[in-house]
C-alpha cells in the first residue's frame, strides 16, 4: 500500500486502489479500542441523470433514489435485516445519503471482523422485490415529514434553492413522497448497478489495524466483478448568477432562523486552499471575535455565535452563514457594513494580528479532527469523494498568505451573489 | 480504573483521567445543586454572565480573542437537569502540547483560563456589570421561549413536566420567562457567590499530562485558593433518595401545534428501585426500544411502518422510561395499541434468550467506547458521582452480564404507564 505520512498530526494514512476498482484508505491508530468502517459510493441525490457505462442514451431516474437505495440494501433474501444482524454483534451500524456520496458504516470494539463480512456482504449484494420496496415508501414518506417539520432544514434548503436555479442540489435529499411514489425495484437494480460497481466505491477503516494485514482480510471480502468504465453524470447547466434574492417561510418557531448563503465560483485546481482560505475569511468577518459579532449580540440580535460554513461538490459551492435572530434583516445589513468596512481596510491589507490568530485558531480546529476514528473515517471518505486527501488541509495551510485572503474576500463576499432564507414564526 | 479522585477541599473534588488516544486535553468543571423554584432562573443565568467576562478579561470577544491564540481552544458552558439536582457545566478542550507547532504549556493556561472565567468573573460595584446581565437575560428569555422550536425535545418536556406535576423535576432547566425581570446584577452576584461557596463543584481533566503537576497547577491556582469548604448539599441520584411513586390510571394529553408529523410520548415510571436494578432496567429497556433490534424498532417501524424514529430511554437517577415515536396523526390509536402490545410482551416473559444476549452486547459495547471519547467519558464518571456510586466501567459491563430473564421480567411487570402526550395538528 501507498503510505502517506503526516508530520503535524503524527498519523499515516494507507492507500491502495485494487484491481476491481476498490479504493481502500486505512488510518492506524493505536491506543484505540473502537474501531470504524465506512464503505461510500460516489452516488449522492444530485445525480438523477446519468449515462450508463456503455450505453449511449441517458438515464433519467425519479428525485430520491440514492437515498431509497441507502435503505433498502439492509434487507436479505433470506429475510434477514444486516442492520439487525450486525446490531445483534454488539456493533454500531448506520448509513447516510449525501448530495455527492451515500455510506455504510459501523463502529464497534468486538466481533470487527463478523461485522465487515456482513457489511461487504450486504453492499454486494442487493435483493428488492415489489413488496420490500412498496413498504419502504412508508417509512421514507415519515422521514420526509420529519425534515419538513424542521425549521432548521426549512431555512437550509431555501438558502439553497435561492442560489440555485437549475442545480439538484435544490432537490430534497430524500426526494418527495410524490417522487418517490415513482420508485420500483427495476430502477434500484438499475441504479445500483451503475454505482454500486466496486470502481465507483471507496472503503476506509480507522482503528488499531496492521494495514496490509487488513488489506488481505478486506480482499477476500470482495466480489470479483468486472470494472465498469466511467458513469457520466449530467447536470443542467446553472447559470451564475442567484436564483432569487431572498426567500422567506412561516413556521412554529419562537425566534426567526436566518440563512445567508454566497454563491462561490470553485478554484477546481486550488479548493483545499480556497476553502482554508475561506474560513479564515468567515472567522474574521463574523467569529466569535468579530466586530460584527461583538456588535450583533450586545444589541441583542443573536444570542450565539453564528454558523459559519463552505460547502462545495463537483457542481456547486456556496459559503453559508446562519443563526437566529429576531431581526434577520439587520443581521444582513450589518453584514455587509462590516464586509464593506474590510474592504476599506483592505486598501491596506486585512489587520496582520486577526489573520495570524485566526490562522491559529483554524489549525487547531483540524488538528482536532484526528480525535475520534469515526471523525477520522468520515472526512477522509467525504474528501476523497471531492477528490481531496484529508491531509492537504495541514499541507496547504502554509499556502494561505493574507494576500490570497484578501484576494478572495473581494471574489467571493460579493452582494450579487448573496442571498437570504428566513423562516419567521406564524 | 483510570480515574484518579482528589478532594482539593471539603465538596471541591478534582478528576484525573489520564489518556493518550486523542490530540486534545478536554476541561470540565461542574456545579451541582439541588433544583429549587426560586432558584432555577437565577442559577441559569450563571454560566451565561461568567462568559460575558473575567477580571482580566472583561470581555467576551477578549475571551474569544485569547482563546483564538491558544489554536482555538473551544470553550462550551451550559446546565443540565440530573435527576433532581441542576448542573451548571463549563469546559474547555485545547490542543495537546504534543500537536502545537511550538513548544508552549497550553494545559496549565487552559486550566488557568477555565478556573478564571468560573471563579473571578468581571464584577462592578459589588455586582455583575448591569449591561451584560440585561442581555443575557433577554437571551435566556429567548431560550425559553425556543423550547417548541425542537418538537421531539419539546414533546419530551411537556411529557416530563405532566408526570412531575407540583414536583421538583417538573422544573424546565432553563427556568421561567416571569422570574427574569425582578433579577438585579447584585441579587445575581449575591446568588453566585452563595452557589459557588456552598454547591458541590468537581472539576475533571482528561487527557495526557503528568498527574502531579496538573494536581499542583489547580490546587495552587489562586482563584481555587479564594473558595471555601463546603458540604455539598447535591440530592444524590440513588434508587433510595427516590419518590413514591402512586399508581394511577395514565393521564392522557393532547396539544395541537402546526406540524405535520404527530409526537407520540409514553412516560414510564419504574416502581420500587432496589438497590442495583438500574443494571436490570437498563436490559429492560434496551429490549424495549433501544436499538433496532428492540422490541419497538421491530414492530412499530420495520412491520407496521408507522414511524421513522421510535426509541425508548431510560432516565437513570428518575428511574422513568420514555417512549418516542414520530407519527401520522391518524395512526395514533394503532402505534399506541402496538406499544401497549410491547409492554405486555415483556411482562409475559415474551423475548428471547437472543434479545438479552444482544441486549447486553449492545450496552457493553456502550460501556467499552466510553473510553473512545473524552466528553462521554468525563460524563459517565460525572453521573457516578452524582449517583453516590463508583461503578468502573469493568464492573458496570460484569453487572450487565449478570442481569437474568427472571429479573428482567420482575422490573417489565413494575413499569407503568404515566402520562401519554401526543403533539399534534
Amino acid at each position: 500500500m501507498q503510505i502517506i505520512e503526516n508530520t503535524k498530526v503524527k498519523e499515516k494514512l494507507f492507500i491502495e486502489k485494487l484491481d476491481n476498482g476498490l479504493t481502500v484508505m486505512i488510518i492506524p491508530k493505536k491506543n484505540t479500542i473502537k474501531k470504524y468502517a465506512i464503505w461510500g459510493t460516489h452516488y449522492g441525490s444530485v445525480m438523477s441523470e446519468f449515462i450508463v457505462p456503455g450505453e449511449t442514451d441517458t438515464t433519467k431516474v425519479p428525485d430520491g433514489v440514492a437515498h431509497f437505495l441507502e435503505h433498502k440494501m439492509f434487507e436479505q433474501p433470506n429475510g434477514t435485516n444486516s442492520l439487525d444482524t450486525l446490531t445483534a454483534l454488539g456493533v454500531n451500524a448506520n448509513a447516510y445519503t449525501t448530495n455527492d456520496h451515500t455510506a455504510y458504516l459501523f463502529e464497534c470494539t468486538d466481533n470487527f471482523d463478523e461485522a465487515f463480512a456482513e457489511l461487504a456482504d450486504y453492499i454486494q449484494h442487493p435483493y428488492f422485490t415489489d413488496e420490500n420496496v412498496e413498504k419502504e415508501k412508508g417509512i421514507i414518506g415519515q422521514e420526509i415529514m420529519m425534515y419538513d417539520d424542521a425549521p432548521e432544514w426549512s431555512v437550509y434548503m431555501n438558502a439553497i434553492k435561492a442560489m440555485y436555479s437549475k442545480n439538484p442540489v435544490r432537490i430534497d435529499i430524500a426526494g418527495t413522497v410524490e417522487s418517490i411514489s415513482h420508485i420500483d425495484k427495476d430502477i434500484l437494480y438499475k441504479c445500483y448497478n451503475t454505482f454500486y460497481n466496486l470502481s465507483n466505491m471507496v472503503l476506509v477503516l480507522c482503528g488499531d489495524f496492521e494495514p496490509e494485514q487488513e488489506l488481505d482480510k478486506v480482499k477476500e471480502k470482495l466480489l470479483d466483478v468486472k470494472v465498469n468504465g466511467k458513469i457520466k453524470r449530467i447536470y443542467e447547466e446553472e447559470p451564475e448568477g442567484i436564483a432569487t434574492k431572498k426567500i422567506e417561510k412561516q413556521m412554529e418557531v419562537s425566534i426567526p432562523l436566518f440563512m445567508i448563503g454566497y454563491k462561490v465560483k470553485k478554484e477546481e485546481e486550488n479548493v483545499v486552499k480556497q476553502h482554508i482560505a475561506i474560513e479564515i475569511l468567515l472567522n474574521i468577518i463574523a467569529g466569535k471575535s468579530s466586530k460584527l459579532y461583538k456588535k450583533l449580540y450586545e444589541e441583542g440580535l443573536v444570542q450565539s455565535p453564528l454558523d459559519l460554513d463552505f460547502e462545495f461538490a463537483e457542481n456547486y459551492s456556496h459559503v453559508l452563514i446562519g443563526g437566529q435572530s429576531n431581526n434577520p434583516e439587520k443581521v444582513l445589513e450589518y453584514l455587509n457594513k462590516e464586509i464593506e468596512e474590510i474592504e476599506e481596510i483592505k486598501q491596506n491589507g486585512l489587520q496582520n494580528e486577526d489573520f495570524e490568530r485566526i490562522k491559529k485558531k483554524i489549525y487547531g480546529n483540524y488538528i482536532r479532527e484526528y480525535n475520534e476514528v469515526s471523525d477520522i473515517s468520515r472526512m477522509f471518505l467525504a474528501d476523497y469523494i471531492k477528490g481531496i486527501n484529508s491531509f492537504d488541509y495541514l499541507e496547504d495551510f502554509k499556502q494561505v498568505t493574507k494576500e490570497y485572503a484578501e484576494q478572495s474576500l473581494k471574489e467571493i463576499f460579493n452582494e450579487n451573489k448573496q442571498v437570504i432564507s428566513i423562516v419567521k414564526p406564524k | 480504573m483510570r480515574e484518579n479522585i482528589i478532594q482539593i477541599k471539603e465538596g471541591i473534588k478534582l478528576h484525573l483521567i489520564k489518556t493518550n488516544k486523542f490530540k486534545t486535553n478536554l476541561l470540565s468543571v461542574f456545579i451541582t445543586t439541588p433544583l429549587n423554584r426560586d432558584a432555577v432562573t437565577k442559577n441559569a443565568l450563571i454560566p451565561a454572565i461568567l462568559r460575558r467576562g473575567t477580571a482580566n478579561m472583561k470581555s467576551q470577544d477578549e475571551i474569544s480573542k485569547k482563546l483564538e491564540e491558544m489554536y482555538g481552544a473551544e470553550f462550551d458552558c451550559g446546565i443540565e437537569k440530573t435527576g433532581d439536582n441542576q448542573v451548571i457545566k463549563f469546559y474547555l478542550e485545547s490542543l495537546n502540547d504534543e500537536f502545537l507547532p511550538q513548544k508552549e504549556e497550553l494545559l496549565k493556561t487552559s486550566i488557568n483560563i477555565l478556573l478564571e472565567i468560573v471563579l473571578n468573573p468581571l464584577i462592578e460595584n459589588n455586582a455583575f456589570k448591569e449591561e451584560y446581565l440585561e442581555t443575557e437575560k433577554a437571551h435566556l428569555k429567548q431560550l425559553i421561549q425556543g423550547k417548541i422550536d425542537n418538537r421531539d425535545l419539546y414533546a419530551l418536556e411537556k411529557c416530563t413536566e405532566k408526570m412531575y406535576e407540583g414536583k421538583l423535576y417538573s422544573l424546565y432547566k432553563y427556568g421561567y420567562e416571569e422570574d427574569l425581570e425582578e433579577i438585579t446584577s447584585s441579587d445575581m452576584y449575591e446568588h453566585y457567590k452563595n452557589i459557588i461557596n456552598t454547591a458541590k463543584i468537581d472539576i475533571f481533566i482528561s487527557g495526557e499530562y503528568d498527574p502531579n503537576e496538573i494536581e499542583e497547577t489547580v490546587k495552587g491556582n489562586e482563584n481555587i485558593l479564594k473558595i471555601v469548604d463546603r458540604i455539598p448539599n447535591n440530592i444524590v441520584n440513588s434508587e433510595a433518595t427516590e419518590e413514591k411513586k402512586e399508581i394511577k390510571e395514565p393521564v392522557k394529553i393532547e396539544e395541537k401545534m402546526d406540524v405535520t408529523q404527530g409526537k407520540l410520548v409514553l412516560g414510564t415510571n419504574i416502581k420500587n428501585m432496589k438497590k442495583d436494578e438500574r443494571f436490570i432496567a437498563s436490559v429492560y429497556n434496551t429490549i424495549l426500544g433501544d436499538s433496532a433490534n428492540s422490541k419497538l424498532f421491530q414492530n412499530v417501524r420495520e412491520k407496521a411502518h408507522l414511524a421513522y424514529t421510535t426509541r425508548s430511554t431510560y432516565v437513570r437517577p428518575k428511574n422513568d422510561i420514555y417512549i418516542r415515536s414520530g407519527i401520522e396523526i391518524q395512526n395514533y390509536d394503532k402505534a399506541l395499541s402496538i406499544i401497549y402490545k410491547q409492554l405486555e410482551d415483556m411482562k409475559n416473559g415474551e423475548f428471547t434468550d437472543d434479545d438479552i444476549k444482544n441486549a447486553k452486547q449492545y450496552i457493553t459495547s456502550a460501556i467499552n467506547s466510553v473510553e473512545e471519547e473524552q466528553d462521554t467519558e468525563i460524563t459517565y464518571y460525572l453521573g457516578q458521582e452524582l449517583a453516590g456510586t463508583n461503578c468502573s466501567l469493568e464492573e458496570y459491563k460484569h453487572n450487565i452480564e449478570k442481569v437474568t430473564r427472571e429479573q428482567i421480567q420482575d422490573v417489565a411487570k413494575r413499569v407503568q404507564i404515566n402520562t401519554i402526550y401526543f403533539l399534534r395538528n
